[in-house]
């Protein structure tokens, strides 16, 4: 076998996963309605005060991201689980990381991304200072993909269970803390105009270190699940 | 050595040599525990600043180490369960779980009780105390991974592959707490923290551990070789072992 | 490409992974930029000029000043080798009290004084700066009495 196949393997695995989204675009908002929805309730809960709320953004919005994102991980192998797709791209000869590597991209970019894009406005409603912005972008940035890729181990490990979204919350938010501490402390800290640099490369250290590991976890977790 | 490893790594091998080795280690562990007990409870002199109430340290700090203890070692025998395909990795891993978890609830509770009279409340983000709560999270996503799935040979499995990416993680998780905390706090001087502890009051300490160490090789051994009659149970051996026994 | 060419790929592409995520946490370690400054620190003029950082040190007693009328305040941080005024407009938080550390982040503003945005104050006597800690070791190496047995 040469280089080809398998980089061919892992586009057209890439564009299927991204039109299989695009039709059906309901499931796609889903989880952003739920972004939007969560991050709503805390102005009615708290009061509508600037003072009170600009304090908790960073927090609030991060804490929703991260639901939303765990809530849509559930539906990232079900499908082929299901019909048995996911069974056959394991038995390919294709390496299983990579496989799996393009189906959380394809993952992120229609559930990740349009979450980013929404996050200013729910800063602006939280009356987050703009100078907090690009801290909140570039954090989200960095941060969403470790979600979905750290995510995806539990996916694998859950997929054969019925009804395992509680236990997949159990599996996976704790693993979420480092992410979660230090993307809302660089919001935050941006907020009070502090430098946030090494904040950005603490995260990045982590999306290195999940694209590296994650994926081959996540294969052999898939493999264990199908038997 | 070789033929050591794989005699541990047949069940019924297993079930014999751990049958002879809990009462040793149950005996050293109550020696120990009575002996750091004393040692703590009544020699040790009252601290400076804390007075007695530093004596639940002889409960907190062991259980504490127990607690990361158990987990790398759960990684570990996962780690050679999914590399060498060892049945009694497999299971010894399981069984250590609860106990692990059990270690780190009770590291908790003992934490938090003794913030009362150090803190004036009962619970604070303190680092330690929140990586210990996170850790026990991680516990208690194990398990409920390993009753969620029915076959027991993928449970395990699956289990194990949990395991070692959660000790890939607690290390970043424990790093991320503790810089958190500081940022929020300062930076804190525990008194513990600095080895300026004295003979009498570490000493204790260090039986406490060994002594709490010996009662997780016993209760392991003891679920294991249950786990193990569970497992093996439709083979000849164990059908002989208990008609023996009737 | 072949079984063993493909592990090969793999455990390279770990080490890569590994290797760039170390040197990423260190040099954000290296950047100092995670913990805040003492008074020292910038009397010595390491603060960073116009910009923001946080400023950590003891609320020194007698020191805190506030305006009536508004919820302006002045105070003085020490670590007990110099000192820095601050001012802060906002509410204070309910650990705040003279003797007790805080952390504070802020700017440099005219005069050597700090001008904060966030006050934040530490648990109580566990959470001492490490000055303190010192020096009530030297008060107990000192004296021969019991220093305070209460927590």
């Amino acid at each position: 076998m040469t280089q080809l196949p398998m980089f061919k393997a892992f586009s057209t695995l890439l564009r299927r996963d991204l039109l299989l989204a695009f039709r059906h675009r309901g499931e796609m908002a889903n989880p952003l309605m739920f972004f939007v929805l969560v991050v709503s309730l805390f102005p009615l809960a708290l009061g509508p005060d600037s003072r009170t709320l600009q304090p908790l953004a960073p927090g609030i919005i991060w804490v929703a991201a991260l639901l939303a994102s765990l809530l849509s991980l559930e539906g990232m192998f079900r499908s082929d689980f299901d019909d048995g797709a996911l069974e056959l791209m394991l038995l390919s000869p294709q390496p299983a990381p990579l496989l799996v590597l393009a189906k959380v991209i394809a993952h992120w970019l229609v559930t990740g991304l349009p979450l980013i894009a929404l996050a200013p406005l729910l800063g602006v409603l939280l009356h987050l200072p703009a100078q907090a912005m690009p801290a909140l972008l570039i954090t989200l940035l960095l941060g969403t993909p470790v979600l979905s890729l750290v995510g995806a181990i539990g996916v694998a490990l859950t997929v054969s269970i019925r009804r395992g979204g509680l236990l997949l919350s159990l599996l996976i938010l704790p693993l979420y803390v480092p992410v979660l501490i230090f993307a809302a402390g660089a919001v935050g800290d941006a907020a009070h105009g502090l430098q946030v640099g090494a904040h950005f490369m603490i995260l990045g250290a982590m999306l290195v270190l999940a694209l590296s590991l994650a994926p081959i976890a996540t294969g052999a977790a898939l493999r264990i699940s199908i038997g | 050595m070789w033929l050591f490893f794989h005699k541990l790594g047949s069940p019924k091998h297993f079930y014999q040599l751990a049958g002879r080795m809990i009462p040793w280690f149950a005996w050293a562990c109550a020696l120990l525990m009575i002996a750091g007990l004393i040692g703590g409870l009544v020699l040790a002199p009252p601290d400076y600043q804390q007075g007695d109430s530093f004596r639940i340290m002889y409960l907190h700090v062991p259980s504490a180490w127990m607690s990361l203890f158990i987990y790398v070692t759960m990684a570990v025998s996962s780690a050679i369960a999914l590399i060498w395909k060892m049945k009694m990795a497999d299971i010894i891993a399981a069984c250590s779980a609860p106990i692990g978890a059990s270690f780190t609830f009770l590291a908790l509770v003992s934490g938090s009780l003794w913030g009362k009279p150090m803190w004036g409340t009962y619970w604070v983000w303190d680092a330690r105390l929140t990586s210990e709560l996170i850790l026990l999270f991680l516990y208690l996503g194990y398990m409920g991974l390993l009753v969620a799935i029915e076959d027991r040979r993928n449970a395990a499995r699956a289990g194990a592959v949990l395991a070692l990416v959660g000790v890939v993680n607690v290390p970043i998780i424990h790093y991320s707490v503790q810089w958190w905390n500081t940022l929020h706090q300062g930076p804190t001087v525990t008194k513990f923290g600095q080895p300026s502890i004295a003979a009498s009051m570490l000493i204790p300490l260090l039986l406490m551990g060994l002594a709490f160490t010996l009662f997780y090789m016993t209760m392991v051994l003891i679920r294991a070789r249950t786990a193990v009659l569970t497992q093996e149970r439709r083979s000849q051996w164990v059908r002989e072992l208990i008609e023996h026994h009737e | 490409m072949t079984r063993r060419q493909r592990r090969m790929v793999l455990v390279l592409v770990l080490i890569g992974g590994v290797g760039i995520a170390a040197a990423l946490t260190l040099e954000a370690f290296r950047n100092n930029l995670l913990y805040f400054i003492s008074p020292s620190e910038v009397v010595a003029g390491k603060a960073p000029p116009g910009r923001a950082f946080r400023l950590g040190g003891m609320v020194e007693k007698g020191s805190v000043k506030r305006a009536k009328g508004s919820l302006k305040v002045q105070f003085v941080l020490t670590d007990f080798a110099h000192s820095v005024p601050v001012v802060y407009s906002g509410i204070l938080p309910d650990l705040f009290r003279e003797g007790q550390g805080v952390v504070t982040s802020g700017h440099m503003g005219p005069h050597g004084v700090f001008v904060a945005t966030e006050v934040l104050a530490k648990h109580d006597a566990k959470y001492m700066p490490p000055e303190v800690a010192d020096a009530l070791k030297q008060a107990k190496r000192t004296t021969t009495s019991q220093v305070g047995a209460k927590p």
